[in-house]
């Protein structure tokens, strides 16, 4: 008998973050511009000593104002997808399930569309401005959620199977909304195309940045709290009630918090698919499926795979660049396979 | 005050308690319609019952008599339409469900699982209630799960896959959750279902033998009139969402009553150990 | 162990910087990029952004084929430092810095080159690289011309921000003084009704809001397609129902014509229009793409296989003075020409202005293109 002790807990994160920092000193250093490791390091003293002016334009330009922003995008979406996939995973009690099939992340891609359509009719300011299309993402998932929610009652009970059906067509009927508004409407919407693939690479207002943090670490708190009881959910919503699980109540609030961080990601991000999905199972192999551990190691893991998958986005085909979801499905696809035959022999 | 007289007092209040009633059914029915412009469709009428610590009671009944409404009511699951259920005097269905995990334990049929568990992690299941929402197993709670599994017998099962184990040697684990949970009013559901004829045996040998030392009252919900009778003080008779009978297994097993419930011929016979035994005579009408 | 404490260092200190807020300003970067006294113009480009642009424009990025050609065009190509994939006219400027494609651009690359300025086009590049340039304070400008007047004004104005408005008026004159030759030859000829084929696996057009439908306009034809959208999806039944008198491809020089345009006429949707069952195509340089200088001869290129019998001679008779004024200044590399302002630094390249047989080799036949029956 080994029950989880926070020493164990917090050991298995540390190894986790020695692994996303040497991940994210391998994205710092790689790119479609060299950079040594001896110039950054020179550029940083600088930094420190706080002489400006001996700073490289290249490290400023180029280190800190395009590879560190991307790579702190790249782990907070990595975060928030994987948290994200872990919670509806245990809360719909099916292994299958992340924010896509849910149609959660259609329906933060329409919500952000729309939000970027209503963009030129308003005004407002920066900083609003910025927050529009994050804001816009967090009401279409959880308006989706809402409505794959309604559809998934049945006799006032929620009904996993009924559920998923009802995210699987409603994330179909979204993303033919999605392809009719791409098609019908001029305009900028052309970019879209290439950000519902997902994408990294534009950096974002400062505001959206705390935004996204704040938000985060919000939202995946809330679930943490949840963390013992969605250990029980995993035994089905009955068992979890005898157990000592307020269900109702632990529902909502994953259900919210998912819901934010799915729109956040996707909002900043676009679709990057196969991290909420593949992130969390290979956490379970390596540390077990208790969420106590899974949350944490399953947001660092997420963080990792897509600062990782971005950074072989940006310098595979360089100067030019991949999206990141069709690296991370590239990746994805194939462990995901492997892992599982591995499980089942 | 002397300590005789303290001494006197303890074993006064002890011998209280032990009398004491501690689940009280009184009177509940249960109904559901499906839309509100009909009528409602009763699945319990009105039932009342009581047990003691240390009880084992026995829901018996044909399908569809009410034996699993009557228990989702006693574990609260279900709110009844009229009547209360009193555990040590709270109203079972209006407790948190924290407050509820710690008295009552229920034992389904079977635990499904989505991701493997060992069995360890799976009673220490049974201590969520008693810890802050989220915190990490005390040194009591291991203890308690260790001494769970020993008590049914499945300490050696402690570091196997809930998935690579057997049939009833599953069940004995999910009995340990139960115990786990230090529960007041241990509830099961057809316990047996599964189990071959020694695995059922020991079961209920073990639930007996846990029931009397640890002062559980128990109440299962079963098929097998033999093992009913068998183990129960006693029986609760249902029929088509009705309570029949409510009584020791020797008043309630009379060969017309039985057979007009289960609506097949059979024997009643007594047994060598003073209990009833039950005959069904197969095939004598066809 | 040294080697991680110095990288512990690094990422922790950067993303500290990061966070406290070091980034540089804008004015601080654009200081960094060009290294001489800043001095700013304040210019709206063609979309409405108010734009600040460091005078003088010492190193350009181009993210569009077009605005590529437009530099060389106005001979401003040592300054041009960076490009796209797709730039591959003149030649040259394929051995510039690439920084990866227009829709995705290297954002490090960009910024590597320090650039004065990048040069994008609303139909071609996202909204979204022109907002990250503006965080990483690097001016951007953009074009968005609708119509082939709003390609030889947008050179213009080009050239007035990047110093060289004498150059930009050669270049318009000339643009202008062709088009006008051409269309005192069309004049009599009503125009030829075209289905310009931008895709055919759906069949994809151009709308009435595009330079391309306005450059057939130039060629004496007309699209039979009137859509609102830029790029329409067109139905085989609507675009047989309008019977085209051609179909108009483009084809990059690097190959004589679009694949599977002979394939065409043997499916079933296809061949229902007379244009496709006779085989009347015309294959033009993809410089009609462009909207740039070049577009000219791409519309000469049309208007020829169009209209044969108007346009019959050689392509040197059709302009006749200006091809042997550039003869002459080949041969001479000076300015005598009286009739045209001097270019002020370079003779324009001559590409851009000399029809297309010039640019699609010696073995473009004039007219023979025109597959007519």
């Amino acid at each position: 008998m080994r029950p989880l002790t926070l020493r164990r807990l917090l050991l298995q994160c540390f190894a986790l973050l020695v692994i996303l920092f040497v991940v994210v000193v391998i994205a710092i250093k790689f790119g479609a511009v060299p950079v040594s490791l001896y110039a950054l390091g020179r550029d940083l003293w600088n930094v420190l000593l706080h002489q400006r002016t001996n700073i490289s334009s290249d490290y400023v330009l180029i280190i800190q104002n395009i590879r560190l922003p991307r790579i702190l995008l790249g782990i907070m979406v990595g975060a928030s997808l994987s948290v994200a996939g872990t919670s509806f995973q245990a809360l719909l009690r099916n292994p299958l399930a992340d924010p896509y099939v849910l149609g959660v992340s259609s329906g933060a891609g329409l919500g952000a569309i729309l939000a970027l359509i209503v963009e030129p009719h308003v005004t407002l300011s920066p900083v609003f401005a910025a927050l529009l299309t994050p804001l816009g993402a967090f009401l279409g998932a959880a308006a989706t959620v809402t409505v794959v929610y309604l559809l998934g009652r049945r006799e006032g009970q929620i009904d996993s199977t009924t559920l998923l059906l009802g995210g699987v067509i409603t994330a179909s009927f979204i993303s033919a909304i999605i392809m009719f508004l791409m098609s019908t409407l001029t305009g900028n919407l052309r970019g879209l195309s290439f950000w519902l693939m997902g994408d990294l690479s534009t950096p974002l207002q400062r505001s959206v940045y705390w935004f996204l943090g704040i938000g985060f670490l919000v939202a995946s708190g809330a679930i943490y709290t949840t963390a013992s009881d969605l250990n029980l959910l995993l035994a089905g919503e009955k068992e979890a009630m005898h157990l000592g699980v307020d269900v109702p109540r632990v529902r909502l609030v994953v259900y919210i918090a998912a819901s934010l961080l799915t729109g956040l990601a996707v909002s900043v991000s676009g679709a990057i698919g196969y991290v909420g999905l593949i992130v969390p199972h290979v956490m379970r192999l390596i540390f077990g499926s208790d969420h106590r551990t899974l949350l944490p190691t399953a947001a660092i893991g997420g963080a990792i795979a897509v600062v990782f998958a971005d950074t072989l986005a940006r310098t595979v085909v360089a100067p030019n660049e991949l999206a990141v979801g069709a690296v991370t499905a590239v990746v994805g696809a194939p462990l995901f396979i492997y892992l599982l035959r591995r499980r089942l022999a | 005050m002397s300590p005789g007289s303290s001494h006197a007092r303890h074993l006064a209040e002890a011998g209280r308690l032990a009398n004491e009633i501690r689940l009280s059914v009184e009177q509940i029915s249960y109904a559901y319609s499906a839309n509100p412009a009909q009528a409602p469709l009763f699945t319990l009428e009105a039932t009342s019952f009581q047990a003691r610590p240390g009880e084992i009671v026995a829901i018996l009944g044909p399908n569809a008599s009410g034996k699993s409404t009557l228990l989702k009511l006693i574990a609260g699951a279900l709110a009844p339409l009229s009547g209360r259920i009193l555990l040590n005097g709270f109203v079972t269905h209006s407790l948190t469900p924290r407050t509820r995990a710690q008295r009552i334990a229920v034992v389904q049929q079977e635990s499904r699982l989505l991701f493997p568990a060992r069995a360890w992690e799976f009673v220490l299941q049974g201590r969520h209630a008693h810890g802050r929402s989220l915190r990490f197993e005390s040194e009591d709670d291991i203890i308690i799960a260790k001494n769970a599994l020993a008590q049914v017998g499945a300490a050696d099962l402690s570091d196997r896959w809930m998935d690579q184990i057997s049939g009833g040697e599953k069940q004995r684990v999910i009995l340990a959750r139960a115990l786990a949970q230090q529960p007041l009013l241990l509830l099961l559901d057809e316990p047996t279902l599964h189990l071959d004829i020694a695995a059922q045996i020991g079961l209920l040998d073990a639930l007996r033998r846990l029931a009397a030392a640890n002062r559980y009252t128990v109440v299962v919900v079963t098929h097998e009139l033999n093992l009913a009778a068998e183990y129960a003080d006693q029986v609760v008779l249902m029929q088509r969402g009705r309570c029949l009978r409510v009584g020791p297994p020797i008043n309630i097993y009379q060969r017309e009553l039985l057979e007009q419930v289960f609506q097949t011929p059979l024997t009643v016979e007594l047994g060598s150990s003073g209990r009833p035994r039950v005959t069904v005579l197969a095939g004598t009408e066809a | 162990m040294k080697l991680a404490n110095q990288l512990l260092q690094t990422v922790i200190l950067s993303v500290a910087a990061l966070l406290l807020g070091t980034a540089p300003s804008r004015a601080q970067s654009a200081s960094l990029s060009s290294s001489s006294s800043p001095v700013y113009r304040e210019v709206t480009d063609e979309t409405g952004r108010s734009v600040r642009v460091p005078q003088p424009v010492r190193r350009i990025v181009s993210l569009a084929p077009s605005l590529t050609e437009t530099v060389y065009a106005l001979g401003l190509q040592d300054r041009l430092v960076g490009d796209t994939e797709f730039c591959d006219y003149p030649p040259d400027a394929q051995k510039k810095t690439k920084v990866g494609g227009a829709v995705n651009p290297s954002l490090e690359q960009i910024a590597a080159l320090h650039p004065d300025l990048v040069l994008v086009t609303k139909g071609l590049n996202r909204l979204e690289t022109v907002h990250a340039l503006d965080n990483l304070g690097i001016s951007s400008y953009a074009t968005d011309p609708h119509t082939v007047n709003d390609i030889i004004a947008s050179t213009k104005k080009l050239a007035d921000l990047l110093g060289v408005p004498e150059a930009g008026a050669s270049v318009a004159a000339e643009m202008e003084r062709q088009l006008a030759a051409l269309q005192r030859r069309l004049a009599s000829s009503p125009a030829k009704r075209v289905l310009f084929v931008v895709w055919h696996q759906p069949l994809i057009s151009v709308g009435k809001h595009t330079f391309i439908a306005d450059a057939l306009r130039y060629a004496g034809a007309v699209s039979i397609v009137d859509a609102e959208q830029d790029w329409p999806q067109v139905s085989l039944e609507e675009a047989a129902r309008l019977q085209p008198d051609y179909l108009a491809f483009a084809a990059s020089h690097s190959e004589a014509s679009p694949p599977g345009l002979e394939a065409l006429s043997t499916l079933p949707g296809w061949r229902i229009m007379e244009a496709v069952a006779n085989r009347r195509y015309a294959v033009i340089s993809d410089a009609v793409n462009r909207p740039a200088p070049r577009i000219v001869s791409a519309i000469e290129e049309l208007a020829r296989q169009l209209h044969p019998e108007l346009l019959a001679e050689k392509p040197e008779n059709l302009n006749e003075n200006s091809v042997k004024e550039k003869m002459e200044k080949e041969k001479t590399g000076k300015d005598k020409d009286e009739k045209t302002p001097p270019p002020p630094i370079q003779p324009p390249h001559l590409a851009f202005s000399l029809p297309s047989g010039g640019l699609r080799g010696s073995d473009a036949v004039p007219g023979g293109r025109a597959c007519a029956r």
